[in-house]
Order: structure tokens, then sequence, then C-alpha cells
């Protein structure tokens, strides 16, 4: 089969038309993994007993297991045991599976920002009396954004990426609406070409514009 | 004359077996400009970090002005009170990078003693002006040399209005040529403030001319405490380690 611009100008917004739900996806697991993420940075940077070291664990095995097998076992394993899970609309289930993968390198980037304040600073702010809370959020967090936002940025885009997991339960989004229409024309090479264009443009624009927020991070405080 | 440091048995252990300190007593008056000599190692830093709990005593008790804590027994709160009692400077600055230099002065003012925004501006640009860093109000400390950093530190150290003063080595991280301008903003201190000064240092002559009081310690003790004139003048009377210290940082 010859490669058909005519059918890949056509089909193209089929596929674009589908970002909204990628971009969602990603939006919305960029929140939670934020959030997520951050609490589990904190509990480690004040080592807090017991929890410290589950989420260790936690996190190895997260990093130590690909977000594919992840999305099964959760989907369609979990499933056989836990109602909550059988009944979830499978994009809850993408959405939640990206949070708590994405939270452990989140978790990563935040506790490295938060290390890189030097003790120095903490014991000069402590010295005059402030106190714990003081010191974090006045102190610390303040200088720590700078340092974590490009890491988390790129998080982001890794998150961006790993949404196309969705299509494996079933959601159209870009890669889902690819499988679809390639499935019914036999032009794999067209579609398959279209979704990785999709997803090349986004990252680019989303790289331009982590590059301008690292800029921005290194000047502030100068 | 008034007490203002009162140090009563005072060890520290890091690891359990190694006394840093061993079992230190010590008064210091109001007014009293107290210099700490002693080789590397011998505990300086730490007995100055006891006196704010910024290293936590194994035992023995601190007070400092009217806080009195002990090792045995103490509370965060009380920790808090008692560091409310003194300000230290920094061998390295330690100044707060996402702060200016108004603000790193302004910051305690404002977090722990309450002041309004436009009290506590008011102390840091008298006190700035008082170090001769007013036109550098508004820099970040990645643009101050070592100099004006440490300058800074002792602006936001005295706007507190601490009982006491704690310096810690706060020109041994500086470039030779700087060190002048921060030992003359400490001398100038020492000269016109009513106030009670602990200082760590290897600038002998310095001590020499500044301190009222030396103390010169060994082995996480204080071997010897006396003058100016007796310790440094005539260290071979008190102990030949002395002396032998005397002439090692003197060359
Ligand atoms: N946090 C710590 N953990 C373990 N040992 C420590 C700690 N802090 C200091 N020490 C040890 O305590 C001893 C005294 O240290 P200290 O910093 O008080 O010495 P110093 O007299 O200030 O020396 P210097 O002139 O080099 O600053 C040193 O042997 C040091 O290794
Ligand atoms: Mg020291």
């Amino acid at each position: 089969m010859k490669f058909s611009w005519e059918y890949f100008f056509g089909t193209f917004p089929l596929i674009a038309e589908k970002l909204p739900v990628t971009l969602s996806l990603t939006v919305i697991s960029a929140g939670f993994s934020l959030a997520l993420g951050t609490v589990m940075a904190l509990v480690n940077y004040y080592r807090v007993p017991v929890l410290t070291q589950f989420l260790k664990a936690w996190s190895s095995f997260i990093r130590g297991t690909p977000a594919v097998t992840q999305m099964f076992f959760f989907y369609y394993g979990l499933a056989t045991v836990s109602a909550l899970v059988l009944n979830m609309s499978p994009l809850v289930a993408v959405a939640v599976v990206m949070s708590l993968n994405m939270s452990a390198f989140v978790a990563e980037s935040v506790r490295a920002a938060l290390l890189s304040v030097d003790d120095g600073q903490k014991e000069a702010a402590l010295s005059l009396g402030m106190s714990n809370f003081q010191v974090i959020t006045r102190i610390v967090i303040p200088q720590a954004v700078r340092i974590a936002l490009p890491p988390l940025f790129n998080d982001i885009i890794n998150l961006f990426k790993m949404s196309s997991l969705a299509f494996l339960v079933g959601i159209r989004d870009v890669m889902g609406a690819s499988k679809i229409e390639s499935a019914a024309s036999f032009r794999f090479f067209e579609c398959y070409a279209i979704v990785m264009l999709i997803y090349w443009f986004c990252t680019i624009v989303l790289t331009f514009l982590q590059r301008r927020l690292e800029k921005r991070c290194s000047a502030i405080y100068e | 004359m008034e007490s203002m440091v009162e140090v009563r048995g005072l060890s520290k252990t890091f690891d359990g077996s190694t006394y840093i300190l061993k079992d230190i007593d010590l008064n210091v008056a109001k007014n009293e400009v107290v210099a700490i000599l002693g080789p590397s190692g011998t505990g300086k830093s730490t007995l100055l970090r006891c006196l704010n709990y910024l290293c936590e005593p194994t035992a023995g008790s601190v007070r400092v002005g009217s806080v009195t804590v002990d090792a045995a027994r103490h509370t965060g709160s009380q920790v808090r009170l008692l560091r409310r009692q003194s300000a230290m400077v920094f061998q390295s600055y330690n100044l707060f990078k996402n702060k200016t230099a108004r603000e790193n002065v302004m910051e305690a003012l404002v977090t722990v003693q309450k002041k309004s925004k436009a009290e506590a501006e008011s102390i840091a640009l008298r006190l700035l002006e008082k170090v001769g860093m007013l036109d550098r109000k508004d820099y970040y400390p990645s643009k101050m040399s070592g100099g004006q950093q440490q300058r800074v530190g002792i602006a936001r150290a005295l706007a507190v209005n601490p009982n006491v003063l704690l310096f810690d080595e706060p020109t041994s991280a500086l470039d030779p040529e700087l060190v002048g301008e921060v030992l003359n903003t400490i001398r100038q201190l020492a000269e016109e403030e009513t106030s009670t000064m602990l200082l760590v240092t290897h600038e002998v002559r310095f001590a020499r001319n500044v301190a009222s009081r030396i103390l010169f310690m060994e082995d996480g003790h204080i071997a010897a405490d006396g003058t100016p004139e007796q310790i440094i003048d005539n260290p071979g009377s008190v102990s030949p380690r002395l002396q032998q210290f005397l002439n090692f940082v003197s060359k």
C-alpha cells in the first residue's frame, strides 16, 4: 500500500480531536501526583518513622516495574478482588495508575529540592527562634520550588507520554483513536505516523516551556 | 556584676563514648566580650552551639539571660525561648538565600517577635546602615561578597536585640582582604554597644584588642581563662600548650 497523503490529512483531525482526552488525563494526574508526591517527599524529609520505610519500598516497586504492567495489574488484576476497581470507569482507573506511578518520581524531585537547601540556613533561622514550620515554609520551600520546577516539568512531560496507556483499557485518546482508525482502514503507517507527530509536537512545545521555566527559575533570588 | 550566661556541668558526646565537651562550667557577666581560642577540634563551636541548642548537650544546664534549660529535661518551647536570648553569626554567613539583605534582617523581627512590617523595616534599615550595607539592602546574598554577606549576618543578629551575641569564626571563610571590614564592624560593636559577646576566633591580635576576657580550650575543657594580658601577653606562665598554640597561630 502506497503512503496516502490524502488519507493522512483526512485522518489527522480525527485523531487530533482526541487530544483533549490525552491532555486532561495528563493535567488531572499531574495535579494528583504533585500533591501526593509532595506529601511523600515531606514524609521522607522529616524521616517520619515507619512511613518513610514504607514509602521507600513503595517507590522502589513503582520505579522498578513498567507502567503498562501496573496498569494491567490494577485494572484487570485488582478488579478480581476489589469491587471498587471493578466498577471503576477506565478513565478514572488510568488517572489513578498514572497519579500513583508519577507520584513516586515527583517525590524524588521534590525530596532532592528540599535537601538542596543547606543546613546552615536552617540553623540560622532556628537560632533566631523561628519554629520548624516557619523554617520550612519561609526558607526551605521557597528555595526548593525553584530547584524542583524544572525536574517536575520533566515528570509532567513523561506523564503526557504515559497517558498513551489509556488506549489499552479502551479509552479513545489520540493513541486509541489511531488504533481504531488504522484497524478500519489498514493504513497503519499513516495512522501511527499521525499520532507520533502529535506526541512529538506537543513534547516539543512542553520542552520549550520547560527551558524558559528553567531560565526563569535560575534567575530568581539573584 | 549581673551574670548573662551561666553554664553548669555541660557535657557533649556525639557517639556516647568520646566527650567533645567535658563538664564545663562558665559564667559570663553582662557586657563582657569573651574570645574563645584553641586548636581545631577542641569543642569551641560545640560549646557555642550548646548555648542556643543548635547542638543538644548530653548533660548540664545552660542559662542565657533569664532562660535556663537543663539537658535532662528540656522542651521544644523552652529551647525556643532560650534561642530568643541570643543571636549567632556563622562562619559561612548562612544568610537566607531567598531573601534580600533587608529581608534577612527583617525575618526574625516579623516571624519571631511579631513586629509589624513597617517597624521591622525601619529597624533593618538602621542596622544595615550601621554595618555599612544600606546601599546593598535590595541585593540577594548571591550578589554580595563574603564580607558583605557577613556584615548583613551581623545586622541580622543585632536586629533581634539579643542579650548575647555569639560569633563562630566570623572571618574564617573570608578572603584575606575582606577580613578587615568584618573585624572592624565587630570591633565597633564591642566598643559602642552594651552587649555581651562570645567570639570564637583564630585572630589572636583581634582578640587581644577587642576582648575583655579570653578562654583557651583544649580537649573539650576550658584550659585557661583570664584577661588578654594574662593569656596572650604571658602565655608561658599559664601553660606550655597555650604558648605553643599562640606561637603556631601567630605565624
Ligand atoms: N555533628 C557531629 N557529629 C559527630 N562529631 C562531631 C559533630 N560536630 C562536631 N563533632 C566533633 O566534635 C569535635 C569538636 O568539634 P568543634 O566543631 O566543636 O571544634 P572546634 O573547636 O570548633 O574546631 P574548629 O576550630 O576546627 O572549628 C570534633 O572532633 C568534631 O569532629
Ligand atoms: Mg569550630
